[in-house]
């Protein structure tokens, strides 16, 4: 085993973990339902089924998720959806299929948030990327 | 409209550093201007090439370098990168001889470690969990 000093930043981590850090089963129950966001983020997801994949009530989720990731479930599986978009329209798939591959019924609702997202649209996004990458 | 396109780590040594960010880190060149004695000199993501440039900039004003010498003293990473699989990416660090002065470990909802660039930094990686 490595038995190297801890540097003052490491110290202070574990410090700062150790006196504000939640109960470790709530990171554990958030985990469990961003797992369930990145499995079914093609589908339309209630909140409830976010909330009830990390055992809590809709507001204490709503709290406790913002609280460790700093945005509500509903801007992380928005964002999430971006990621997941910019793949795919990446690979060359036309924009309408990644629309309904990311969970979006309406075109226009998934284009204008791409572009709110990324500042290109997922036409322009496609272009530039798979030009750029040869 | 306004955007970030750019941010900066200080360095000892570019060409040394442009080794290190693309070598060992698996970072892409994107600019190399000639600025004086010194150079535009600037990294991206292999997979998020239109994104923010990293740039690597020559350190040649003396209290900065008093700054960057108390953060790497105290192990306090100047910048932070993201990774998909921090234990997949530590081992392949060390396998190439990079030396870290925190090794993996979970805080809250992330997992963490910190590097050294070989030019005068501490670098985290992070993953979120």
């Amino acid at each position: 085993m490595n038995k190297r000093s801890k540097t003052f930043y490491e110290q202070e981590v574990e410090r700062i973990a150790r006196e504000y850090g939640l109960p470790e089963y709530h990171y554990a129950y958030i985990r469990q339902s961003k797992a369930f966001m990145e499995k079914y983020h093609g589908n339309k997801i209630q909140l409830d089924e976010m909330a009830s994949a990390a055992f809590m009530s809709r507001f204490h989720y709503i709290r406790i998720f913002q609280q460790i990731y700093g945005m509500t479930p509903r801007q992380y599986l928005r964002n999430l959806r971006i990621e997941k978009a910019k793949e795919l329209l990446k690979k060359g798939l036309s924009v309408t299929h990644v629309c309904v591959e990311v969970g979006y019924e309406s075109l226009p609702t998934f284009s204008r948030v791409f572009k709110r997202g990324t500042g290109y649209s997922p036409k322009a996004y496609q272009e530039l990327n798979i030009s750029n990458l040869e | 409209m306004i955007r970030i396109y750019v941010t900066s780590v200080p360095v000892l040594d570019q060409d040394k550093a442009l080794k290190f960010y693309t070598e060992k880190l698996g970072f892409i060149k994107k600019t190399e201007v000639p600025v004086g004695e010194y150079k535009w000199l600037t990294v991206v993501s292999p997979n998020e090439q239109n994104g923010v440039e990293l740039l690597l900039e020559p350190i040649a004003f003396e209290p900065a370098k008093e700054y960057q010498i108390a953060l790497k003293d105290a192990g306090i990473p100047w910048t932070s990168f993201m990774v998909d699989d921090l234990k997949k990416e530590y081992e392949r660090l060390i396998g190439l001889g990079v030396q870290f002065s925190m090794e993996p470990k979970e805080v809250g909802p992330t997992m963490i470690a910190v590097l050294d660039d070989t030019c005068g930094n501490n670098i985290q990686l992070l993953e979120m969990l």
